[in-house]
């Protein structure tokens, strides 16, 4: 764990990797919406509370794609992952701060 | 991870439903043929979808893009309904008792078709959209913001 890869950084870094597969998975699903017996896959990651890598999963039962589901799904979920960036952005721009403020 | 998946997801997604449009306008083209191609009477075709092979239980370590695939054509198959008989006696393909066989397209469910395939292209393009955002934002990691 060096000054610049803090805890935050690897915390998040983990978080976009499991919305950027939860988004994969939202596509697949959306791909198969008219193929018969598909049965829709999600990202389990939040549950673990980030101490798991995040895990694609198969839905069992006689789950079928719902395709306004899906689309309000990725809507969230890109949303989710912006936030995520901002935030990574703004450890950075104190980061940033830090080195520079000091040569005044 | 790799982000290009996505949009290989979702391009297979679109690349299946366009197949989908075009079998389906083949289908209400050829509604009065009476020949096909081969000099038969013309069938009409649905597309069969399969997922394309996924491996499932990994974490996301071994799930680098690889995996999840989208979708893919199974392959495209004739409906096996009984063509339609309709009697025109003057019709060059009239059988001894004047009736002429149309193929068995049913318009309502083609223009059914036509418009869920229309419907999950746009979902693909959606989904596109949403993984081109996400790029876009992550390329400004560590930017000015």
């Amino acid at each position: 764990m060096t000054p610049i890869e803090t805890s935050t950084v690897g915390a998040v870094a983990l978080a976009l990797d499991a919305a950027l597969l939860r988004h994969q998975a939202i596509a697949a699903n959306i791909a198969n919406v008219n193929t018969a017996g598909y049965q829709p896959v999600r990202v389990s990651f939040e549950e673990h509370l980030g101490a798991q890598a995040p895990r694609l999963e198969r839905v069992e039962g006689e789950a079928k794609v719902e395709l306004d589901v899906e689309v309000a799904h990725l809507s969230a979920n890109t949303v989710h992952y912006q936030a995520l960036l901002r935030g990574l952005n703004k450890q950075f721009s104190i980061l940033g701060t830090a080195i520079n403020e000091g040569k005044r | 991870m790799d982000y290009r998946a996505a949009f290989q997801i979702s391009a297979s997604g679109m690349a299946l439903e366009k197949t989908r449009l075009d079998v389906t306008s083949m289908n209400l083209a050829n509604v009065h043929s009476t020949q096909g191609a081969d000099g038969k009477l013309f069938r009409p075709m649905r597309v069969v979808a399969q997922e394309a092979t996924a491996a499932f239980g990994a974490t996301f370590e071994t799930l680098s893009g690889t995996t999840l695939k989208g979708v893919r054509i199974a392959s495209i198959e004739e409906v096996g309904a009984a063509p339609r008989s309709v009697y025109e006696p003057g019709h060059p393909q009239a059988d001894d008792k004047g009736f002429v066989a149309y193929p068995a397209v049913d318009q309502v469910s083609e223009m059914v078709n036509v418009m869920t395939a229309v419907r999950a292209y746009e979902a693909n393009v959606v989904a596109m959209n949403a993984a081109k955002a996400m790029s876009v934002k992550a390329l400004e990691i560590g930017g000015q913001s």
